[in-house]
């Protein structure tokens, strides 16, 4: 009851916001260089003069219910990037609804061939991040022309330059910084860009991997290639790969249509592998236990997997959420929200949350279970262990062990739970082959009735349970070892390992295993991000798979996917793989060492590994500063940071910016984004992007959506950014124009004229993005193109674009870059926002439309034939449970700090965007807290509204260290509540910039003042555990390489 | 499932704009139980209503019930009620003649010209509403004091039929219209559209057919503060109890409710 009066007071937050919070600054406007042009403030300003005196009712009634005033695009105020509809008024996008053609925002969507005259009346839902991505796309502290630092990296000090003059400066190198006395000489992009012969390109890298696999002698590779040996970054390594590899580009995020445009221009284009997004400090460990858990065995091969699975929440009857929710973050609230409300007010729905925070999941949940952080493998062993001794698992799905006996069974999918394991001494490997038993070839075995069977086309169901020898080899099957992980401990023993008591673990289990197939065990951040990330997601996935749901109705789904924006499966009108005259073939280990084996390098040397190497997992951000600083496999030149923000949103994000702050260790660092960032400040040169709703994309839909969608982000505006001539052409600085003009200077093969082939240029963003929109337009498959606009959706285009520059809308230019005969069709979608499959009867009838309908394996052969690269032992090939570990595989023990830190995204913020910045929602929650069970802090002698230092074992003082900056205290206001466990403590992200206008900013020698709202609230990272091995990152997941987020102990010390 | 909410309160709400003002009845469910606290409908009606910095029309109140591990967490959204015996109206107007009226669909209008002409209407319409509907516009924008001030906080909007700008809303107190502009567009209230948990019903209480009408009738459905005379246009559903979504508890309200 202590919280009797908390609704009072976000009432007279609401009511009134306090005076204090806009407090009269008297900040220098400086309109010319930040938040736009003072032309376009003038136009409005004068509109606004001229509104105020007539102010009668609109002749026609409102303005934005008229399709002329709407543009559909896809908002990135989180990664669900839902559907959207951006309304203008004059020639202000000021409203953000969601698109209701997208069956993410809108059961049933309306219909594909729906009028869009009808559809601009109807709005669809989007939640509150998406609505004030008004905020961000008009945020004052935008930057619009291109910055050069004029102080030491991370002084905030500035000069604006022309953007010529910055492509030139990094192309070429030079002493760019001799006038702030650094007499240091800066490698340029000419300088790293060294491999430029496509078809030496193309032969070293098919011997340099040969090497890699000591097929082929270093000394041969050397004779071989001995005029070339200066393109390689270390010629006793080839396989490091060329000196282009050390240009490496690091993406907080980027989406699909910008993802491949960037691939193609640092792989094919520059010749370097090192493309990175910030995945492991997202969910990655997650992906990745979903790939092992579906990759498809084929010829001898491990082929690719699903990375990601989803309940059909529309037709369950129970969900178990693992550390996610369906109200914040995951993937995501839109499309997850309204389904599960549903069927919980109907009573069609059960739901348990596993979170140690009562989220406002956990708040509608039938069971919440605030489990000890990083136990879920435990809590789900524990079911695995009640499920098998109660025998409540489909033991006919388990036992079919190929498509056919699955078929047989009305099944679309089957597991390899019956697959013989063959016993090591050190552990289970490899699967049993039949060739080893001399009963086939390559093909699996399993034993039915006691017998051996190789698993061929035909079908065969085995022996679920078995355990034994066959032709002198000790073999289990699948299920039995995981049986026996299960059972390596009592419910008991799980039960205290995990802090949910038995009776709770029993009943949980109990409902999991009552409604059939009707059931889904899902996941997202929480468990994952942890040192045991990918072991507790491989658990998670093995309780679907025991009772079989996955292409059930109410069952788990991969979704209703997507039509193919690269033209790759219909082949025309543009098959853009193929579309890269001169194409270089990158080669070389990355950076991170991600996706290759340790073993299979010519830097092996026996274990440990200097750093991890990481064979199963991608994209790891947290990794890639740190190995260039270590040199390890190679130092880098060059790091082109763009939309992120490693040195605050990754754990230990301190380690970054010391790397960042030296240019002795990375000698160039360019930036493109749409602020100054925490990060981006570090930077030398930052050029401004376009935002959002002012740029291309074509992001993939969720899998929560039963539905196939191709989304299409367009812009709804002229950017804000300055124009720029890049091959000629006028156009606005952002991503896409830095990538071309860089093109123009070193004339990389696929930019510029012909860029695409005889006639076809590519010397602007549309000659990319709208060819990606034609393949859409017409489909994977003959005969599934859309129809053309009629001319009245032709005249509406029009009009609907009429506030837009030339430079952004150019309908003659773009006619030509999408291609005259598609040229309709991609209006058709672009009018739409995207195409979109109608809802139909068969949805309602199958619930899964569009299935999955491959095999799933329950024992990860790839995963236990590989050694940890430090530790030098096998991983485990089946869930097991494990505590947090060093990068040497040691076990952590903090135990002197009382506390474990967790987080967790609200709903009105992302992880380091959104809020405070938008300051609808910063006026809702204008700052974070130190959540903390009531007890636990009176036990401290800490109450609500205290403020206390966030201290951990590799943060002793609680500060945040921002080098060439004044360190920023770790200091938050503590929330003492009920919903959260003893003993752990909560921080929200979004909170504690120092950049992203948060501080004062000196341009061209004026100061920009701070905005004090943007500089609210506490961001935990800091404090997070340094890895006690490596010593300048955090710690990670040797397998999924998710970064660990939530093993840290930490002290909470009153100030 | 198959049935779309939104589409069907769209062709309720066409349904009603045939029929004359006077014969309108407009009215709002909110079921509780659906109520996820996202904020969504918040944010939704500072964006459409241009509201004046730290306040929207809409609240969500959140709170906490019983202790670690055995509480609830409660969402509890609204704004104004649109009473059909608006406490607000009469306090109002006994300062300044025809300050507030209301319209014969049912809602509250308030007239900014001659609310901002008399502080002691404002004051006494504020203190009058027991439903904390009512915030003040003192002028001021969020980005003021940066380095811009942005185009959606200096545009037009609309409201009562009027074209509006923070200019002429300065000095006034403002409140939910149940966005009338969007309603007679033929479009549902934003708040309405935007709900996440589908927690927000609009429509034309006067038609049976509507689906606000159905819910009223089949749903047990209560309204703030009924006690005091006001008689509300906004129906409450059900209130959460986490072990039972579907039951009603009345206790639960007593956390804010003594």
């Amino acid at each position: 009851m202590a919280e009797r009066n908390k609704s009072c007071k976000i009432a007279e937050m609401l009511g009134s916001i306090p005076s204090k919070e806009v407090t009269r600054r008297g900040l220098l406007k400086t309109g010319a260089l930040l938040g736009g042009s003072a032309l376009i403030m003038g136009k409005v300003e004068r509109a606004m003069n001229m509104l105020a005196t007539a102010e009668a009712a609109t002749p026609g009634g409102y303005p934005l219910a008229r399709a002329e005033n709407v543009i559909y695009s896809v908002c990135l105020q989180c990664h669900t990037a839902c559907p959207i509809k951006v309304k203008i008024l004059d020639g202000v996008a000021v409203k953000i609804d969601g698109n209701p053609y997208s069956a993410q925002n809108m059961i049933p969507n309306l219909k594909q061939d729906t009028s869009p005259w009808v559809a601009s009346k109807i709005d669809a839902k989007v939640c509150p991040k998406g609505q004030a991505g008004i905020q961000s796309l008009y945020d004052p502290y935008r930057i619009v022309r291109v910055l050069k630092r004029k102080g030491p990296r991370g002084s905030n000090r500035w000069e604006v330059i022309p953007f010529d003059q910055a492509i030139d400066e990094i192309v070429n190198g030079g002493y760019l910084f001799r006038h702030l006395g650094e007499n240091r000489y800066v490698p340029g992009l000419k300088d790293i860009y060294k491999l430029r012969d496509s078809k030496l390109s193309k032969a070293m890298a098919k011997d340099a991997k040969a090497v890699a696999k000591g097929k082929m002698s270093v000394s041969d590779f050397k004779k071989k290639y001995r005029d070339h040996l200066d393109v390689l970054i270390d010629p006793d390594h080839p396989d490091l790969g060329p000196v282009n590899n050390q240009l490496v580009l690091q993406y907080g995020r980027i989406e699909h249509g910008r993802k491949e445009l960037a691939k193609r221009w640092l792989g094919g284009s520059f010749c370097s592998v090192n493309f990175y997004e910030h995945t492991t400090i997202c969910e990655q460990s997650h992906h990745i236990a979903y790939n092992e858990a579906t990759r498809q065995y084929s010829k001898g091969k491990w082929g690719k997997g699903k990375h990601h699975m989803k309940p059909d929440a529309l037709n369950s009857e129970f969900i178990i959420f693992f550390g996610t929710g369906f109200v914040e973050a995951n993937f995501g609230p839109p499309p997850m929200c309204e389904k599960i409300t549903e069927g919980l007010q109907t009573g069609r729905l059960k739901i348990a949350v596993v979170d140690p925070r009562m989220s406002k999941s956990a708040a509608k949940a039938w069971k919440w279970l605030p489990i000890k952080p990083g136990t879920d493998a435990a809590l789900a062993l524990a079911m695995i262990r009640w499920i098998i001794e109660n025998k409540r698992y489909d033991e006919r799905y388990l036992r079919a062990a190929n498509k056919a006996a699955a078929k047989a069974i009305g099944e679309y999918t089957w597991s390899n739970s019956t697959h013989l394991v063959r016993i090591e001494p050190d552990g289970p490997g490899k699967l049993l082959r039949a060739s080893e038993i001399g009963i086939g070839g390559d093909q699996f075995v399993v034993v039915k009735d006691g017998k051996p069977v190789a698993v061929g086309k035909e079908p065969v169901t085995g022996d679920l349970d078995y355990s034994g020898t066959i032709k002198g080899i000790k073999v289990k099957t699948a299920f039995t070892i995981l049986k026996e992980e299960a059972f390596s401990r009592s419910l008991s023993e799980w039960s205290d390992i995990c802090g949910i008591p038995e009776n709770d673990i029993i009943d949980v289990a109990r409902e999991f295993t009552s409604h059939g197939k009707k059931v889904g065990a899902e996941m997202y951040r929480g468990p994952v991000q942890h040192t045991n990330g990918y072991y507790n997601g491989q658990a998670i996935i093995a309780l679907n798979i025991l009772v079989g749901n996955i292409d059930h109705k109410g069952g788990m789904t991969t979704g209703g996917g997507h039509w193919h924006e690269m033209g790759n499966k219909l082949k025309r009108p543009f098959n853009l793989k193929k579309m890269h005259p001169g194409k270089l073939h990158k080669f070389g280990h990355k950076l991170t060492r991600e996706k290759s084996r340790y073993e299979e390098s010519t830097l092996f040397d026996g274990y440990p590994a200097k750093r991890p190497w990481y064979p199963f997992s991608g994209n790891i951000y947290q990794e890639i500063i740190p190995s260039a600083a270590d040199g390890y496999p190679y130092p880098i030149k060059a790091l082109w940071i763009h939309k992120g923000t490693p040195g605050l949103a990754t754990p230990a994000g301190q380690t970054a910016l010391k790397i960042l702050a030296n240019p002795d260790i990375i000698p160039l660092v360019f930036a493109t984004d749409i602020v100054i960032g925490d990060t981006t400040m570090y930077a030398d040169y930052i050029f401004p992007d376009t935002a959002v709703w002012e740029r291309w994309g074509t992001p993939h839909t969720t899998p929560d959506v039963a539905q196939k969608a191709s989304k299409v982000r367009q812009p709804t505006i002229t950017p804000l950014t300055e124009v720029v001539t890049v091959y000629g052409e006028k156009q606005h600085c952002s991503m896409e124009a830095v990538m071309l003009a860089i093109g123009e200077r070193l004339n990389l093969p696929g930019c510029g004229k012909n860029g695409f082939g005889d006639g076809l240029d590519f010397t602007t963003r549309e000659d990319w993005f709208l060819k990606l929109i034609a393949n859409l337009a017409w489909g994977d498959r003959k005969g599934q193109e859309v129809p053309d606009a009629s001319r009245s959706e032709m005249k509406l285009f029009m009009e609907a674009r009429r506030h837009m520059a030339k430079t952004a809308f150019d309908p003659a230019r773009w006619e030509k870059a999408a291609g005259k005969e598609n040229w309709r069709k991609v209006i058709y979608l672009l009018n739409r926002g995207g195409r979109w499959e109608d809802w139909s009867e068969k949805f309602e009838r199958e619930g899964v439309v569009h299935k999955y309908k491959k095999g799933m394996n329950l024992y990860a052969e790839t995963v236990a034939m590989q050694k940890h690269s430090m530790a030098g032992k096998r991983f485990s090939g089946i869930a097991i449970y494990e505590p947090a570990k060093d990068a040497a595989g040691r076990v952590i023990d903090d135990r002197e700090f009382p506390l474990q830190l967790i987080t967790y995204k609200d709903i009105l913020g992302g992880q380091s965007r959104t809020l405070p910045n938008n300051y609808w929602m910063s006026a809702i929650l204008p700052e974070n807290y130190i959540l903390i069970n009531a007890e636990t802090a009176a036990e401290m002698g800490l109450k609500d509204g205290d403020k206390a230092k966030l201290v951990s074992p590799t943060n002793r003082d609680g500060l945040w260290e921002l080098p060439n900056r004044a360190n920023k205290p770790m200091v938050g206001r503590i929330k003492a509540v009920e919903g959260m466990r003893p003993g752990v403590v909560a921080v929200s992200w979004h909170f504690g910039h120092w950049g992203y206008g948060a501080s004062d900013t000196e341009i061209d020698g004026q100061v920009i003042k701070g905005d004090r709202r943007r500089a609210t609230g506490l961001c935990p990272n800091a404090a997070m555990r340094i890895d006690p091995v490596l010593k300048n990152a955090c710690m990670t997941d040797p397998i999924g390489a998710s970064s660990s987020f939530y093993d840290t102990r930490v002290k909470l010390v009153k100030v | 499932m198959a049935v779309n909410e939104i589409v069907r309160m769209h062709e309720d709400l066409q349904r009603a704009l045939k029929k004359p003002v006077e014969k309108r009845s407009w009215g709002m469910v909110i079921d509780v139980r659906r109520c996820v606290g996202d904020h969504a409908c918040t944010v939704a009606c500072m964006a459409e209503n241009v509201c004046p910095p730290g306040t929207s029309y809409r609240w969500v109140f959140e709170s906490e019930y019983k202790n670690y591990p055995e509480l609830d967490r409660f969402f509890m959204p609204g704004n104004c009620q649109h009473c059909d015996n608006p406490p607000c109206m009469k306090a109002a107007n006994s300062h300044r003649k025809g300050a507030i009226v209301k319209r014969p669909d049912g809602i509250v209008v308030f007239n900014y010209d001659r609310l901002a002409g008399s502080s002691s209407a404002r004051r006494a319409a504020k203190k009058a509403c027991p439903y904390y509907a009512i915030v003040d516009d003192n002028g001021g924008y969020y980005t003021e004091d940066t380095p811009k001030l942005e185009p959606y906080e200096t545009r037009v909007f609309y409201e009562y039929d009027r074209k509006l700008s923070r200019k002429k809303t300065k000095g006034t107190i403002r409140k939910c219209h149940f966005c009338v502009h969007r309603l007679e567009s033929g479009m549902l209230p934003a708040c309405v559209s935007t709900c996440i948990g589908r927690a927000m019903y609009f429509g034309d209480l006067s038609d049976p057919g509507s689906l606000v009408s159905e819910l009223v009738k089949k749903e047990k459905v209560w309204r703030l503060k009924e006690a005091e005379g006001t008689k509300p246009r906004v129906y409450y559903i059900g209130f959460k109890d986490r072990t039972n979504i579907a039951v009603s508890t009345s206790a639960t309200c007593q956390v804010c409710h003594q």
